[in-house]
């Protein structure tokens, strides 16, 4: 503490010298003649954006169907053929050469030659009123067919996952985007001044493979990047008080740093400064709020079980039940990742038969549950739901390096895949979208990741053109220059 | 002939377009010659005549660049050939006597032209009117006929004799019997109409084409015939809407009401059907595909128009908010945020004020009829705010949640039209309550989880409100339901042998 302390009066001496009212002095003439010329340049630009403030809220284009956002992500990419998309006349061909018409032109990530067909491997029924097919993989889904929104026939640019991720979740298979998350928050402001607006949770032992990049704030202001928390043990590392520090003394010290700051701010006018004035501000309000609202041994134990969690567990469970909690409490923007769904059939754990199965046995139930839940506090229909991956799943078996693999396992597809979506402003028990009779294509109402993001920013009040922000020279947007709105799937 | 006396080239269109600027130069020059020539004549301003000699000249020179211009321009074609005969006679005109004024009053060849004092204020005040005139045509070129007096007002609409200003025939009327419709005047033309023709019409004709008459879709534009009769998919019509919209050759542009799939399949159906002129929809075969679209063309909606549920407030328009009124609601820790551009609607969430309280209700006063979502979750409020909060007229959405408000508050709600969505989760609102909220017509869905209602009210006033969902939440038993429902523990995965 004393180092700190000693710290913070050292910097503020530094502040004092001589050769620092110099250094600020010529800058200050410097800046003084930069500032006029680049204001006459900029004159004409787009709005100026105040980065310290993630509260600011833009004004949407249209009445918001779906105020918050909870955003799931199977990392690694379940398959479609074993959960959603049923076709039963794969199952013919199963053993059978794929058709070269298939394989035509076509680059996989792993498969070589000429693949076998592979038949589902789970038994498909229909559900609900609206009679949703769903496989005996996800049987708590099934109980709430009727209001879920499928999109059957998605499509994507990417077979690898990183870059198929990045295209998910910022619109670009390149670094330096925005994510949905980040123009959500930055769209619609966050709600919960103790909360950030936008909050990330990881399970299955790994980070998606792209790394943060999928919840990061690309070139907006840094304050709009999703905020991981940790599921087990501390939610945030380092935010409770170390032994001998009070709230008091922290207040000070945080206090302290952010006057330098803002001193710094006013001479060299970054705004990234702002940011982490912000964000010392935010760290030291979430002190208290995150533990109280990360804290589930408050909540009734038919609740626990409805999720089927235990207290203290850092399980995809866990973080479902968390995801309500955060979304009661306002928080604009909810990323779930749950790693481990990459199905090739290289491993016990990996594949489409057991291991699938395994996964859908650990999120099948919280996932219906956290429908449940939502609905009956009257937040499902604010809420919206997405449910995905990065891409789908081969109606071929996977043959690395021309081998039989061990498990039944499917590489990688881009043509065709399943999402689903809930709540926030989606049709009640609707499919949209169909594939051939193997899965291979989508042949009606095909939807492209970016018309799924387009429809996303859609329900949240923008239209996806006319959101954007402007960076080096030209207005982003999330969608880049593709996107159409999904409207059918619009309830 | 005259037309084809140079070939349109980038260099012709280069220096064609300068005529749109050039030709004010000759209109300016000639109107102010004008002036002074009336000032000088009635002794008002004191001018030479060699001022006004050089005036002229330079109009003359102006115009004659103007029209060489000009013509260049019209070679890259487009125009309304006859609008544009018209202008460029003017034109020449105006460059002629405008020559011809300059040269009586000149020193050295004035007094060598006979008659010239006759001559001269004909000339003059001809090239005066065409200047005019010429301008005219020449906007009508540019900006279409009737471009100037488009937006004439009343009462001066009116006098002129104009019909009222027409709201542009973008959606298509419902037809009473379909059966008996004609198929190309009363279902094509109006697609045409509202999708097509504010491009492709008889003023205008981007790509050369026209779709207004059948004759001129026949013989197409640029890229050859619209359409090909009795093959509806290979005609240009069709290919191009189908064509995805980024692409350079979809049509309408991108940005432009596009038309519905409906009506897609409608046109490519009278194209396959030979595309008549005169035949009924009876008279025609009909098929699995168009019978649908035929069966929407009677409903009020345009074709393939699907029928949206639509928020209360999607129409609702109402005067910004005060800045004072937001600004102080926002010092009381309140969220305020606007709800769309232009309707100026507000959402205002108390969900950073826990301590917010019915005494504190007078800030929301300002902005009563702004307030379309609010969120008083959570808060210290009691019946008495809900007396409040039932005179703000575009209220339709209300979150009650945790807070200690009973059915005597709730009661007070009745009246708040616009109202869609209640939520009572966890309050003393009971069924008397419950069942006289029921009544607001509106409402889509009530939250009742952990409150004073009970089962049996939920089910009778659901039962009785069809449009209404009452949402109440699970108890123990209920997830020990959901929990069986979902087990499969007891099935044994099974390995399928393929």
């Amino acid at each position: 503490m004393e180092k700190l302390l000693k710290e913070l009066q050292h910097a503020d001496l530094q502040r004092q010298t001589r050769r620092h009212f110099l250094q600020s002095a010529g800058f200050g003439l410097g800046a003084l003649g930069l500032g006029s010329l680049l204001g006459s340049c900029s004159s004409s630009s787009a709005e100026s954006v105040g980065a310290s403030d993630a509260a600011n809220a833009r004004i949407p284009q249209f009445l918001p169907k779906a105020k918050r956002v909870i955003y799931i992500h199977m990392a690694g990419a379940p398959s479609q053929l074993e959960l959603f998309d049923y076709k039963p006349e794969l199952l013919k061909y199963h053993g059978q050469d794929c058709p070269a018409e298939f394989l035509e032109g076509k680059k996989f990530a792993f498969i070589q030659g000429v693949p076998k067909m592979l038949g589902p491997q789970s038994k498909f029924a229909q559900y609900g009123q609206s009679g949703a097919w769903m496989s005996d993989y996800v049987p708590y889904l099934q109980t709430v067919a009727d209001e879920i929104t499928f999109l059957k026939a998605m499509h994507t640019d990417q077979f690898n996952h990183a870059p198929a991720q990045l295209l998910m979740h910022t619109g670009s298979a390149r670094l330096g985007r925005p994510s949905l998350g980040a123009w959500s928050v930055y769209g619609l402001g966050s709600e919960n001044q103790n909360l950030p607006g936008f909050i990330v949770l990881a399970s299955g032992g790994q980070q998606p493979d792209a790394g943060k990049s999928v919840y990061g704030s690309g070139f907006l202001p840094s304050v709009y990047q999703g905020v991981q928390c940790r599921t087990g043990g501390d939610p945030v590392l380092y935010v409770s008080d170390p032994n001998g520090m009070n709230r008091d003394m922290r207040k000070q010290t945080i206090d302290a740093i952010n006057e330098i700051n803002r001193q710094t701010y006013e001479e060299v006018q970054d705004p990234e400064i702002l940011t982490r004035i912000s964000q010392y501000e935010m760290a030291f309000r979430m002190q208290m709020s995150v533990p109280e609202v990360m804290d589930v041994s408050k909540e009734p134990q038919f609740i626990l079980d409805m999720y089927g969690v235990k207290p203290g567990e850092g399980t995809f469970a866990m973080n479902c039940l968390l995801a309500r909690k955060l979304v009661e409490n306002d928080v604009r923007f909810v990323q779930l990742f749950d790693w481990g769904w990459d199905g090739h059939g290289t491993s016990k754990d990996h594949n489409v038969e057991g291991g699938l199965r395994k996964k859908c046995r650990e999120s099948d139930q919280p996932v219906a549950a956290l429908i449940k839940d939502l609905k009956m506090r009257g937040l499902l229909e604010e809420t919206l739901i997405i449910w995905g991956a990065e891409f789908g799943r081969t109606p071929m078996q996977e043959n690395r390096n021309g081998l039989v693999m061990p498990f039944m396992g499917r590489d990688h597809h881009l043509d065709a895949f399943t999402m689903w979506m809930a709540g926030g402003g989606v049709k009640q028990g609707y499919s949209h979208g169909e594939t051939d009779e193997l899965g291979y294509y989508g042949v009606k109402n095909r939807v492209h990741v970016h018309d799924l993001q387009a429809t996303i920013l859609h329900l949240m009040g923008f239209n996806h053109e006319k959101f954007t922000y402007p960076f080096q020279g030209r207005n982003f947007r999330l969608t880049d220059t593709e996107g159409k709105v999904v409207k059918e799937i619009v309830a | 002939m005259f037309y084809t006396l140079l070939q349109a080239s980038s260099w012709t269109i280069f220096i064609g377009r300068f005529h749109p600027a050039l030709v004010h130069f000759p209109i300016g020059f000639l109107l102010l010659a004008a002036l002074l020539e009336i000032g000088r004549r009635t002794g008002k301003v004191p001018v030479q005549e060699s001022t006004i000699r050089f005036i002229l000249f330079v109009s003359a020179v102006g115009a004659t660049i103007a029209c060489i211009c000009g013509y260049l321009l019209s070679l890259g074609g487009g125009y309304d050939i006859e609008l544009l005969d018209n202008h460029m006679w003017q034109g020449i005109g105006v460059a002629v006597f405008a020559w011809i004024a300059w040269l009586i009053k000149s020193e050295r060849l004035g007094a060598k032209i006979p008659f010239s004092s006759v001559i001269y204020l004909p000339a003059f005040l001809l090239a005066t009117v065409l200047t005019l005139t010429a301008g005219h045509d020449g906007g009508s070129l540019t900006h279409g006929q009737g471009y100037l007096t488009q937006y004439t007002p009343e009462p001066f609409r009116g006098l002129a004799g104009m019909p009222p200003i027409q709201e542009k025939a973008d959606e298509i009327k419902p037809i009473a019997n379909v059966q008996q419709a004609l198929v190309y005047d009363d279902i094509v033309q109006p697609i045409l109409q509202a999708r097509c023709a504010q491009c492709h019409n008889a003023n205008k004709q981007k790509g050369d084409l026209r779709v207004d008459q059948l004759a001129l879709l026949l013989k197409g534009g640029e890229g050859g015939p619209a359409l090909l009769p009795g093959k509806g998919s290979e005609s240009d019509l069709i290919k191009r809407c189908l064509l995805d919209e980024s692409d350079d050759d979809h049509m309408p542009p991108k940005g432009k009401p596009q038309l519905t799939p409906d009506q897609i399949t409608l046109l490519s159906w009278w194209i396959d059907q030979g595309a008549p002129a005169d035949k009924k929809v009876s008279e025609l075969k009909t098929n699995e595909a168009v019978t649908p679209a035929l069966a929407s063309l009677s409903k009020g909606a345009a074709p393939g128009k699907p029928v949206k549920q639509e928020s209360a407030i999607a129409n609702v328009k109402v005067e910004p908010a005060s800045e004072q009124a937001i600004a102080s609601l926002r010092k009381a820790g309140l969220i305020v945020n606007t709800l769309s551009q232009d309707q100026n609607l507000i959402e205002v969430s108390a969900v950073n004020a826990p301590n917010f309280d019915d005494k504190q209700m007078e800030l929301l006063k300002p902005v009563s009829t702004q307030i379309a979502w609010l969120k008083l979750g959570d808060t210290k409020i009691t019946d008495a705010a809900l007396e409040q909060i039932a005179k703000f007229p575009n209220l339709n959405k209300l979150h009650l949640e945790h807070t200690g408000i009973s059915d005597k508050g709730v009661h007070a709600l009745k009246g708040v039209k616009l109202l869609e969505y209640l939520n009572v989760v966890d309050t003393k609102v009971g069924d008397e309550g419950l069942r006289g909220i029921a009544g607001i017509k509106g409402l889509r869905s009530v939250y009742v989880w952990q409150s004073a209602v009970t089962d049996s009210a939920v089910s009778q006033v659901s039962r009785q409100n069809p449009g209404l969902s009452v949402v109440n939440g699970f108890t123990e038993a209920a997830v020990a339901a959901f929990l069986k429902a979902g087990d499969t523990t007891a099935i044994k995965p099974e390995t399928k042998k393929l």
